[in-house]
């Protein structure tokens, strides 16, 4: 199997670089056979890849330890179901894994590519091309998966343990897929601009690969921060870790691409602007893929140290320079057309959207990159992690809220005063009257109030339109639910976009709530006590051992009763008094009214072999609040220390998931013909904000 | 008019009423956000203070992680300490202070506002106000160059999708035949375009 794997990557390699070369001279020499031949020797790096990809999984199904990365990754203990898991738990297994992904989704690209691009598809196939011989060079003769050992092992190490999660199996195959599929654009139009292909018509296919990768990266983060939630045992979701910020980073300039490419499909403008995103986007994907191999920082999520660090430096360092060297080359030719007419005009308030992405990607950027700064300048160590993040990209966060609920509303070109007052009217009012009902009901915490005002105000803009919308197919003889679809199915990148923008607020909702309003509280319970924090009761019932020869593991679990506040009123004043926010019970007795409501179950390993904890957490989840126990420790004295908080809203942010897959695919799901009329109507109708 | 006369950077031109209010609105939340958005320190019980300090100091021993978060025997013993120092009525900077004399700076989450470190501060304001200045300027450089009339409100209203289509379709047209016009006459400011807006 090592060999079939190993001699796979070595012909992809060899194909790959003929790709790349007769691409070039096929359309240098004019030679069409040649690039032809090209274009297919990059479908064949698919098949090489694949059976690469088979073999290495293959291996691990058979637990064939000769291979040094199955023993590093596997062992006879490992449930098999987390093959799939182990095949990119490693560096050079994760490669593999990324190349697998690239050469499919170049496959795919350069199968679709519409007919009119053929001026530039020579071009958009080697640069593929090179992309794959880039990774095929590493794993072949740098960082081979397929190495053998010369002494086989009587059982290999196992998986990390923090790895044997339902969410792995798709997070961080989702994370890398997307953070690569960011090629595909970018060889689109960096093959427009070498072919001197100056129109638009690269716009849609690169809107659309840049949207589906986008869709992937974002759900990719999304599953990491519900892995971290429910596995990693710190009540938190998000730690601005280096490895998220660099796959953040690359994310939000796609955003804002994927914003304002519409400009330039809607309007002619922005075109230097996009193609400056795109490269941007693209080089901040391959700083992504540097850093999370034996880059300068230091992250939970970094791979071990190896010589792979240079190697990716090398390739991030000769992508910014060929991206924007190429950029530089070819910005005369790409001016708009048309000039901006307005402030107060779509157009412009998607340039104001995009310089909010930008400026927190580069605040992002300098706080990650601070720590070596510091260090080269001075020689003096610092940190810089959530609190500082926090900090310093919540405001300009929220400013994009605040911007998603003006932008749609701004009709094209200009907007008149009249249009803007019967747009932003009800959102306006809706916002206000939900802080003042926050205020009036004592709710703490001012910037939290204006955010959740933000978010009412986001969320009335589209509800309005789509009620406008809705209402006007109904009264034309639809039913409702048709109607909706119908208007939404008549412009789909628009509608798509609100349907996002429901995710995000969804994903608003539930980071004010975490962030602002969550209770904490500490203790070490026996069996039989309880701990009390706000309306809960939390009482530790039963334990058990499920250890295995790898690990110490015992499982914990708990009742959870809601209280009546009155009933406890001595202990609450005394826990006050001691500045605490909750307190322990000895006994075990019900009190008149309370109710059991849920059981959780929370569970703790030690694995010996990687000398590293595990947990999982018990939550008790609804869209209110989160009841989220985390089980610190079992103590010798046989109790459990627990860390028990109360996270609000925490419900939504996974809600928001679903959310953001459908309206990112009914953004991209293409546009028939026959769709066209439906479409007329809604712009005469009402949706344009001018009605 | 007052909403004309404190940005010289946009220029007096016929901003309508609400422009300026919206986007400096923008801005000037998120300024002030980021001014007020902490919590003072004695309207937090002490086990609160606690949580909140914890998130702000580094695992020792673990990657990128703060003690909050983090299972280790020394976080464990961090927080207990952090605690002990709070019941002994310490201020947070004090207990910042314990660790970082222990530890070096590096145990501080997020680095101090003082001295080289000010830095780590001040750039992210400096992106943001210069940024969105560049934005600003961006705007109001490609509506100087505006060529084209802009068009009235009832005009607007019944402006249909087909003539956007029809315009694109035209420049098209144009960028293919080769008769684009030139980008210095489409900068060319036109005084029509100023006496209308």
């Amino acid at each position: 199997m090592a060999e079939l794997g190993f001699m796979a990557l070595l012909l992809g390699f060899a194909l790959s670089a003929y790709s790349a070369v007769g691409a070039i001279v096929g359309e240098r020499k004019g030679k069409a056979e040649l690039v032809v031949s090209a274009r297919r020797a990059l479908y064949m790096t698919t098949l090489t890849v694949t059976v690469a990809s088979v073999a290495l999984i293959y291996a691990f199904v058979q637990n064939d330890l000769s291979i040094a990365y199955v023993a590093n990754h596997s062992n006879t203990l490992m449930d098999r179901a987390f093959v799939w898991v182990a095949f990119y738990a490693g560096n050079e297994g994760s490669l593999l894994y990324i190349l697998l992904t690239l050469s499919i989704i170049s496959a795919l690209a350069i199968w679709f590519a519409p007919k009119r691009l053929a001026r530039s598809m020579p071009w958009t196939i080697a640069i593929l091309a090179i992309n794959q011989l880039f990774y095929f060079g590493v794993l072949t003769f740098v960082a081979s998966p397929f190495e053998l050992l010369d002494t086989v092992p009587v059982d290999g190490r196992g998986i990390n343990p923090l790895l044997t999660h339902p969410g792995m199996f798709s997070h961080p195959p989702l994370l890398m897929g997307g953070l690569i599929a960011i090629t595909i654009p970018f060889a689109f139009v960096s093959g427009a601009l070498i072919a001197g292909s100056y129109g638009d018509d690269w716009i849609d296919v690169a809107r659309v690969s840049a949207i589906l990768g986008w869709g992937v990266l974002g759900a990719g983060m999304l599953l990491g921060a519900w892995w971290a939630y429910t596995i990693l045992g710190w009540g938190g979701y998000w730690a601005w870790d280096p490895i998220e910020n660099v796959a953040l980073m690359p994310w939000l300039v796609m955003t804002a691409f994927i914003h304002s490419i519409m400009v330039q499909k809607r309007r002619g403008m922005f075109r230097m602007w996009n193609v400056a995103l795109l490269n941007t986007g693209f080089v901040l994907a391959q700083l992504g893929m540097f850093i999370n191999r034996g880059g300068p920082v230091v992250s939970v999520h970094s791979f071990a140290a190896s010589a792979l660090g240079v190697i990716f430096l090398t390739f991030m360092l000769a992508s910014l320079v060929f991206a924007f060297a190429l950029f530089l080359w070819r910005m005369p030719q790409l001016k708009s057309d048309r000039a901006m007419e307005s402030f107060m005009s779509r157009e412009a308030s998607f340039l104001v959207n995009n310089f909010l992405f930008l400026a927190v990607m580069a605040v992002t950027l300098w706080g990650v990159l601070f720590p070596l700064f510091s260090d080269l300048a001075r020689d003096v160590s610092v940190s810089v992690s959530a609190p500082y993040f926090d900090r310093v990209n919540g405001p300009v966060l929220l400013g994009i809220v605040v911007m998603m609920g003006i932008g749609p509303l701004l009709p094209w070109r200009k907007a008149s005063a009249r249009s803007l007052k019967q747009w932003f009217i009800w959102p306006t009012v809706i916002g206000v009257i939900t802080i003042t009902v926050l205020v009036a009901l004592g709710v703490q915490r001012p910037v939290a109030i204006f955010a959740f005002g933000v978010v009412a105000f986001v969320a009335t803009s589209i509800l309005e339109e789509w009620w406008r919308g809705t209402a006007a197919r109904y009264h034309a003889g639809d039913n409702w639910a048709i109607a909706w679809w119908r208007l939404v199915n008549g412009n789909r990148p628009r509608h798509g976009g609100y349907i996002v923008h429901i995710s995000i607020l969804m994903l608003g909702l539930g980071i004010i709530g975490t962030n602002f309003y969550q209770q904490r509280t500490d203790g070490a319970l026996a069996l039989g006590e309880s701990l009390v924090i706000d309306n809960y009761r939390i009482e530790y019932v039963a334990n058990g051992d499920s250890s295995r020869p790898d690990r110490i593991a015992k499982w914990a679990e708990m009742t959870v009763y809601s209280i009546d506040p009155d009933d406890y009123s001595q202990e609450i004043q005394l826990s006050n008094a001691q500045g605490s926010s909750g307190f322990t019970l000895r006994d075990s007795q019900t009190r008149p009214n309370d109710e059991l409501i849920d059981r959780i179950e929370t569970w703790h390993g030690f694995y010996l072999d990687f000398n590293m904890a595990s947990v999982r957490s018990g939550i008790r989840s609804t869209p209110v609040e989160d009841l989220y126990v985390i089980p610190r420790d079992f103590l010798s004295d046989g109790r459990i220390s627990l860390a028990v908080s109360i996270n609000p809203l925490a419900w939504w942010l996974w809600a928001s998931g679903p959310f953001f897959i459908i309206g990112t695919m009914v953004a991209v799901w293409p546009q028939v013909a026959v769709e066209r009329k439906p479409a007329r109507k809604e712009r005469l109708g009402s949706s344009e904000g001018e009605s | 008019m007052a909403s004309r006369i404190p940005f010289a950077l946009i220029g007096p031109r016929a901003l309508p009423a609400g422009a300026t209010v919206v986007f400096f609105a923008v801005l000037i939340t998120v300024l002030l956000l980021s001014s007020v958005s902490c919590v003072r320190e004695e309207d937090l019980s002490l086990e609160q203070r606690a949580h909140q300090l914890a998130g702000e100091l580094m695992c020792p021993v673990c990657d990128g992680q703060t003690i909050d978060g983090s299972s280790a025997q020394i976080s464990q013993d961090m927080r207990a300490k952090v605690r002990e120092r709070l019941d002994a009525g310490d201020t947070n900077a004090e207990i910042k202070d314990y660790f970082v004399v222990r530890y070096g700076s590096e145990i501080l989450a997020a680095p101090e506002r003082s001295g080289f470190n000010l830095l780590a501060w001040i750039v992210p304001v400096v992106i943001v106000i210069g940024g969105f200045g560049i934005a600003l300027i961006t705007i109001k450089n490609m509506r100087k160059s505006a060529t084209q009339m802009p068009p009235t409100s009832a005009e607007l209203a019944s402006a249909s999708e087909s003539e956007d289509d029809l315009t694109d379709y035209l420049a098209q047209v144009d960028r293919d035949l080769g008769i684009a016009p030139k980008t210095k006459t489409q900068s060319k400011p036109n005084a029509s375009d100023e006496a209308k807006s």
